[in-house]
This record gives C-alpha cells, sequence and structure tokens, in this order.
C-alpha cells in the first residue's frame, strides 16, 4: 500500500464531440433540456437493417475542428472526433505540451473496436473474396489496390498515435478497449499515471464511431439495440420499464487532468477534483449481467475508497444506464447495495437518454458531463422516463434538470464482459474546505 | 517503484508461441539457436513474397479443452486463456484459493486482478461477413438495404462476442472466478508489457493483492502480411535482429503470462518465487502511427525512466532482452538509445524475435518470461541468425552464440507503432 498521501489531481480542461453537440457548450444546454440526438441514420443506407436509426454526430468538420490537417488522411472518423475534442479540451484548459515539459505530458486513451468500413471490406471482397469464399492469393492480385493509409487507420493504437503526434505528447501513453467501459477506465489509467508521479499533466479521454454498415451489425446480431425504429428521440428511456435495448451514438470526450498544487498556483479554473478510480470484473456471463450487482458494487467501492470519501458525500450518480432490460436493473441493484438507507437521497440519471451510448467513448463524456454538473450545480435530466420498473427504483432526475449542490458525482461505465468502471468527482469547493 | 522490503515478485509463467506451449519448450530453442520460424500453413504460401511465420501448432483442443468455448471466442482469445491459465496454475494460486475456507474465497477473488494486452482485432473476423455481401452486391433492391436485412440469416449472432478485444479478460475472470481490478490494453505492440506494468502498479496501490498480466495476439493473417510487406516491414526469412543484413520482421502468434503478487504474500503460501518486478519507463516519441524518432530518444528516455523507477544504477543490469525486430530503421535507433544509456559498458544484448516471430500484442511480455528463464539458467541465448557488425550501429554487444548475463538484473525493451517505447527492469531468483 502507498503510504504517502495521494497525489491530488485537477480537471481543468473539457472536450466534447456528441450526438448533441459538437463542443461542450452546446452538448450541456442539450443535455439539460434532455434534447435526444437520436434520429434515423443518414450515413449510410440502413434501411434494411433490424435497427434504423442512432444517435450520429451531425454537422461535424474535421477540416475546421482539426488543428494539423495533414494528418486527416490517417484518421478515421473516431479519430476525427478524437483529434476535435482533445483540441477542444487542451484550448479550455488553457495549457499544451511545451518542448520543455513534453516528457512529463501522458496520454490515456479509450478506444473503440476496431471495425473495418464497408467499402474497404468491398475492395478485398472483389479481389479477394467475389464467391464469398476467402481465398488470400486474391492479395496478391497486381490490381489490388491494398491502402496502406486504410492500415495505418486500422491500428490497434492509430488513435493514440495520432493524438500524441499532433501534440506533441512525449511521455507516458496507452490505449485501452474494455468495450463499454474503456472511457471511464482510460481516465482511471491516467488517474494512477499521475498519482505515481509519471506525468504532471494528462489528455485523458475516449473516442468510438461504430454508426457504419459493419459497425452496426454486430450490434444488429446480438439484439442489444432497441428498434423503435418509429420513435428514435424516446427510443434510450433507461430504466423505464418499457426500455427494449440501447441507441447507438458516437463521439469523444477528453478531460485535461493536472496536478492540483500545479493548477492552483497557476490559477486554472478547475471542474472538479477527479478523486477515484475502481474497477472490477462481473466473472458473471458473458453477455448478461449480474442480477444482484455483485461485480459493480465491488467498482463502486473501491472508487470511493480510492477517493477516501463516504457514501456520504456523494450526491450525483450519473448511471451507465444503457436501457437494456438487464444492465439498467443490474446497476440499480448495486446502488442500492453501496447506498442502501442513503439511495433516496442520491439523484440518478443516464444522459444516455440524450446522448445515446457512445461505447468506447462512453464512459469519458460522461466524465466531462460529471465535471460540468459539479461546476453548475445542476443534475442533468433522465430524458424519456414514462413508466416506473419496481426494479429501478432509484431517485431519478425526471422531467427537468435539478438545481443543487453537488459535493461529490459518481460516474459507473459498465461494459460487455463483465468489465466495470466507477469514477469519483468530487467538488472543488468541498476539496478546499 | 517496487518497495524493497517486500518486493513484487513474478510467481508464475506461462506461455505459447510457435516454439511451443510452455516456458521449457521455447526454452529449449531459444537456448539451443533452433528458430520455430517455418513455411506457413494457415495459407497457400505458393504466391507470397514471404511464405514464413511462427504458427502455433497446438491444436484448439489443446488450448482450450471446454468446445463450447470455441464458438465463442477467436483463434488469439485462446492462446491467451491459455497461457494465463498457465501462469495461474503454476503460481499455485488457484489451488491455494480452493483450499481457503469457503467464507474467505469471495473476498480473495474480489482482491485478485487481470489485466491484459491485445491486439485488439483481426481482419479475418470481417470475413464472416463475405459471403452476405457476394449476395448483397448483386442484389436489385441496394446492396446494404439487401446486406442489412439478411444480416441475422447468415451471420452468427455472436460475432461481436467473438470479436470482443476484452475476451480473454472475461473468459479467464469467468471460468476463474477473478473479480478484482482489471484492465485491457489495446496499444499495439506494447500492450502485453504494459499489462506486466500497470499489473505490479495496481498490487503497489493496494487496489489487489494479486494479479496475473498476460498479452495475446494473432497478427499472422493475410492481409497483416500483405501491409507490412508493402510497407517493407517484412523479411523473407526468420529475422536477424541487428544484423547488417538485417531486412525485416516475421509474425508469430501467441501468448506469454504472469503472476505477480507482494513477496510476503507469496512467502506466506509457501510459493516459488522466479523473479522481481523492479520497475518500468513508458515514453513515447510522437511521430504518428508508423514512423520513428531518428535519434531513438524515447528508448533512451524509456530506459533512464526505468532505471530510476526501479531504483538501480545502469551498471547492475546485466542483460538487455532487446525489442530487435530486425527491421532496419527500428533496430538502428533502439541501438543508438541504448548506446546513448551504456556508453561503451554496455552489458550483453540479445533479442528473440529471431526464435518465435513478432508477437505484436504479445512480444513484450513473452520476452519478460524468457528473459526471467534466461536469467535463471544464467545463460543470455545468442541471436542465432545474426553474423555481421552493422557498421551504421557499430560496436554492440549481440552475438549469435549463448553468453553468460552479468549479474541477475535485465532490462526487457518494447517498441511499437505509434511512437511506443516501454521498458521493464525485472531481477531474477534461482
Amino acid at each position: 500500500m502507498a503510504s504517502s498521501p495521494k497525489r491530488r489531481i485537477a480537471v481543468t480542461g473539457l472536450g466534447l464531440v456528441t450526438p448533441v453537440g459538437n463542443d461542450v457548450d452546446t452538448t450541456w444546454s442539450a443535455l439539460l433540456a434532455g434534447k435526444s440526438g437520436a434520429a434515423p441514420i443518414t450515413n449510410f443506407d440502413a434501411s434494411g437493417f433490424s435497427t434504423t436509426f442512432g444517435a450520429e454526430v451531425k454537422g461535424f468538420d474535421p477540416e475546421t475542428a482539426i488543428p494539423n490537417r495533414k494528418l486527416l488522411k490517417y484518421a478515421s472518423k473516431s479519430h476525427r472526433f478524437a483529434l476535435a475534442a482533445a483540441s477542444q479540451a487542451l484550448a479550455d484548459a488553457g495549457i499544451a505540451p511545451t518542448e520543455a515539459d513534453s516528457h512529463r505530458w501522458g496520454l490515456a486513451v479509450g478506444a473503440g473496436m476496431l471495425s473495418v468500413d464497408y467499402e474497404d471490406l468491398k475492395v478485398v471482397h472483389r479481389h479477394a473474396a467475389a464467391d464469398g469464399n476467402f481465398n488470400a492469393d486474391g492479395l496478391m492480385d497486381p490490381e489490388f489496390p491494398g491502402n496502406p493509409l486504410a492500415f495505418c487507420r486500422w491500428q490497434a493504437n492509430a488513435g493514440q498515435a495520432l493524438l500524441t503526434k499532433q501534440f506533441g505528447i512525449r511521455g507516458y501513453a496507452s490505449s485501452v478497449h474494455t468495450a463499454c467501459a474503456s472511457g471511464g477506465q482510460a481516465i482511471g489509467t491516467a488517474l494512477k499515471v499521475m498519482r505515481r508521479g509519471q506525468c504532471d499533466f494528462m489528455l485523458a479521454g475516449g473516442f468510438d464511431s461504430m454508426l457504419n454498415p459493419l459497425g452496426i451489425s454486430g450490434f444488429c446480431l446480438l439484439g442489444a439495440l432497441s428498434t423503435d425504429n418509429d420513435n428514435p428521440s424516446g427510443a434510450s428511456r433507461p430504466f423505464d420499464l418499457t426500455r427494449n435495448g440501447f441507441v447507438l451514438g458516437e463521439g469523444s470526450g477528453f478531460l485535461v487532468l493536472e496536478d492540483w498544487d500545479r493548477a492552483v498556483a497557476r490559477g486554472a479554473k478547475i471542474y472538479a477534483e477527479l478523486a477515484g478510480d475502481g474497477n472490477s470484473l462481473s466473472a458473471y456471463r458473458i453477455t448478461d449481467s449480474p442480477p444482484d450487482g455483485n461485480g459493480p458494487i465491488q467498482a463502486i467501492h473501491q472508487a470511493l475508497g480510492d477517493a477516501g470519501i463516504t457514501t456520504g458525500e456523494v450526491d450525483y450518480v450519473n448511471a451507465h444506464g444503457t436501457s437494456t432490460q438487464m444492465n439498467d436493473r443490474s446497476e440499480c441493484a448495486a446502488l442500492k447495495a453501496v447506498f442502501a438507507d442513503r439511495i433516496s437521497e442520491v439523484r440518478v440519471s443516464s444522459t444516455k437518454s440524450s446522448m445515446g451510448h457512445l461505447i468506447a467513448a462512453a464512459g469519458a463524456v460522461e466524465a466531462a458531463v460529471c465535471c460540468l454538473a459539479i461546476r453548475d450545480g445542476i443534475a442533468p435530466v433522465n430524458a424519456n422516463y414514462g413508466t416506473p420498473d419496481p426494479d429501478c427504483d432509484v431517485n431519478l432526475v425526471i422531467g427537468a434538470p435539478v438545481k443543487m449542490k453537488i459535493r461529490a458525482a459518481l460516474s459507473n461505465s459498465l461494459g460487455f464482459g463483465g468489465s466495470n468502471s466507477s469514477l469519483v468527482f468530487r467538488n472543488p469547493e468541498e476539496v478546499q474546505a | 517503484m517496487s518497495d524493497s522490503r517486500d518486493p513484487i515478485v513474478f510467481t508464475g509463467s506461462g506461455i505459447v508461441c510457435g516454439a511451443g506451449g510452455s516456458v521449457a519448450e521455447v526454452w529449449e530453442k531459444l537456448s539451443s539457436g533452433e528458430t520455430a520460424v517455418r513455411t506457413f500453413t494457415q495459407f497457400d504460401p505458393a504466391k507470397w513474397p514471404v511464405q514464413v511465420a511462427s504458427e502455433v501448432l497446438l491444436s484448439d483442443r489443446e488450448l482450450v479443452s471446454d468446445r463450447k468455448l470455441h464458438k465463442t471466442i477467436s483463434r488469439t482469445d485462446m492462446f491467451g486463456i491459455y497461457a494465463a491459465e498457465q501462469a495461474l496454475a503454476d503460481s499455485g494460486l488457484p489451488a491455494h484459493r480452493d483450499a481457503l475456507p469457503e467464507a474467505e474465497q469471495a473476498t480473495w477473488n474480489d482482491r485478485t486482478g487481470l489485466v491484459v494486452g491485445t491486439g485488439g482485432g483481426n481482419y479475418k473476423s470481417n470475413y464472416d461477413y463475405l459471403p452476405l455481401m457476394t449476395e448483397a452486391e448483386a442484389s436489385s433492391d441496394g446492396a446494404l438495404h439487401h446486406f442489412g436485412k439478411e444480416l441475422g440469416n447468415q451471420v452468427t449472432p455472436m460475432w461481436l462476442l467473438k470479436n470482443l478485444p476484452n475476451n480473454v479478460l472475461c473468459h479467464v475472470g469467468i471460468r476463474g472466478q477473478y473479480k478484482g481490478t482489471n484492465a485491457c490494453i489495446t496499444n499495439q505492440c506494447s500492450s502485453g508489457i504494459l499489462a506486466v506494468a500497470e499489473a505490479a502498479y495496481l498490487i503497489e496501490n493496494g487496489e489487489a493483492e494479486r494479479m496475473a498480466a498476460a498479452g495475446h495476439d494473432s497478427p499472422f493473417e493475410p492481409e497483416m502480411v500483405y501491409y507490412y510487406h508493402k510497407l517493407g516491414l517484412m523479411s523473407g526469412e526468420a529475422p536477424r535482429p541487428f544484423d547488417a543484413s538485417r531486412d525485416g520482421t516475421v509474425f508469430g502468434e501467441g501468448s506469454a503470462a504472469l503472476v505477480l503478487e507482494k513477496e510476503s504474500e507469496a512467502t506466506a503460501r509457501g510459493a516459488k518465487v522466479i523473479g522481481e518486478f523492479l520497475g518500468f519507463g513508458c515514453c513515447n516519441e510522437a511521430t504518428g502511427i508508423v514512423d520513428l524518432a531518428d535519434d531513438g530518444n524515447g528508448v533512451s528516455r524509456a530506459i533512464e525512466e526505468a532505471l530510476a523507477n526501479a531504483g538501480i544504477t545502469k551498471d547492475e543490469v546485466g542483460l538487455i532482452c532487446a525489442h530487435g525486430n530486425g527491421n532496419q530503421a527500428s533496430d538502428r535507433t533502439e541501438a543508438m538509445g541504448i548506446q546513448r544509456v551504456f556508453g561503451d559498458q554496455i552489458p550483453p544484448v540479445t533479442a528473440f524475435k529471431w526464435c518465435y516471430g513478432h508477437l505484436i500484442a504479445a512480444s513484450g511480455i513473452a520476452d519478460i518470461v524468457m528473459t526471467l528463464e534466461a536469467l535463471r539458467q544464467g545463460i543470455a541465448p545468442g541471436v542465432a541468425t545474426w553474423k555481421e557488425v552493422d557498421p551504421a550501429i557499430g560496436a554492440f554487444p549481440v552475438s549469435s552464440a549463448n553468453v553468460a548475463p552479468k549479474s541477475k538484473i535485465a532490462l526487457v525493451i518494447c517498441r511499437g507503432f505509434g511512437g511506443m517505447n516501454v521498458v521493464v527492469a525485472v531481477r531474477a531468483r534461482d
């Protein structure tokens, strides 16, 4: 056990590209208004799929959003969201790596699953599998137009590579993927790297975009998506009895993390303290969530313990709340087990009700939402809620956001396969008190 | 980084790669100069400019005996589960847990964590969609419309689950009921070595009592060979790290794993200790996806960081297991980085990719496992394919013959796409 007091870490910059806004202010206003980012899919012909809608990022112009346009050819859609959100976060923090301190800057990202573009697979199909059966010799066809740029974009850490290059980050760098818990785990990783003194500044976040034909296919096959094709904006209804699956979103969220004392010394605006991180494995079933919350419970306890606070100090929970039957029930069981008698005093909402599920980016985007909720003293709404589920009887923020002092906020991310990540953010006023 | 009064130690290891399915089998090849790079069999090499790889020869049944699981995982996951469970069995932890009073087992499980480094995905997973694509492209009602409509009838509902990058983490957890802290690192080559470093820190930070770290990958597949070759990264024969005529790397496949815990815990349960985790460094070159800094600054910075983190001086290092992937630029800049730190006092340098190929996400952790064995045996295996000093590198203590390490302490270097350089310092125990 580390004996010295834990180094305090401040969140001093935020950046967001989400289905409800291409920056922090637009996204936050939309979340407070409970506005939905879901609509029929426009990026490709989704008419044949069992789900024909999603929460797409809208009107995003990479040419203006990304500083170094030379990187664009190496950047897939999700990398572009990441470069834009990370740029925003650094601009917001008002700091960036310099020649003198670039080796003290680190990066931790939650990256989406590798998915090949339908058009790229079509090229392989044409040359190496016209009859449907892959024959490797087709790649040796002199006409096969293999594109090394597509290969580069497809590397597991291409996002990490583009971000470190874009901003000149020369210290620790890592890319993690635990499905829907990736973004939360990336921020937790960054916290550890800073606490152990390996870096003084970290850019931490997540990015994903599976709203493409092959990306959405996996979820359709699994039956995980809502099929409310006639009502996209009402389809994501976490904790509502009639919920029937999640709404696939895309986007990116980034945080700038900085040594607390240093941030105070430079007069930085501090959104929150990134105070604690907890992770656990449910070790239950690959697709199912443990009905009694055994798994998520340990992650929440560990995060609170890491933050050095009790359940009595948590006022707001940004739930994973995917709007699937099992996951929401499991998460509520965990919250009730952890908060026990206090459960009715803790306000809970899932902002996936507005943004949809950003998969590997979700935990990072929702971490930013927790910071904004603390800053403004307001808990965003759990939109689209109508029919109570007796198994999900937590104190949801329904109808309108609630003005309230938030001493500490908890953000949960519970991934496919049972990786659970919980983060605790504390109000700067509580820290200084 | 590790507390010298109660160091973090390795109590179990496991490996599967082209050179064998155990530490002993791989050591036999490494120490006798025998490469496991062979003509590949998973597709017909006849028309390919590259015809060799280091394939795992074990069958699916030998890798994972539960056949039901085969339908829901991919080849790379089988390697990961095999090596992780081999390392856990080697540590004696599962048997130790099972002998505990039942009331203590839940807490024990909650305090047992896993970190896995994985390649993240394979091109071939998408080939499941090719038959449907043939039909869709011929369809009159729009290719994508047809593709979406027929998807559920033609592709397995398990597709996503089969290809989850965090599958090894989940399945080792489910099979062993390990429920503690965890992470899945998808950072290309550096994934597996980072898994070891992060696992050590999770113990040091009190987040778990004991951890298994694993790295696994199956980069050997046609599209990967095609692109690596197109980028000039592939050799047509076993790689020749640091040799003047080196011309690229060769893919391997497989997995390696280590079990870590505090020495006091290991001693208390009477476990054998094979080595210590001393510390690590991780530095990025900010050069983009495939480019390298031309001065090897990431390598030297990562070595310095690892030495400082481990609390050791460079003079204490008795062996360096280099990344040595056999590429001209990578090996040259790696040697420059080593030379910058050690000057003319470089300990013996070896590299293992000539034997079992480049395991990409599993490469660094496989090198740690085999470096620990080398230190324990007191033999630094030579780079059997090395012949001639590269004038661009100059004096560099690499040889084709086995030599003796100068001490029980080694540095393992792992480099990767994305400007990554990770160095782990370990000390072996007899």
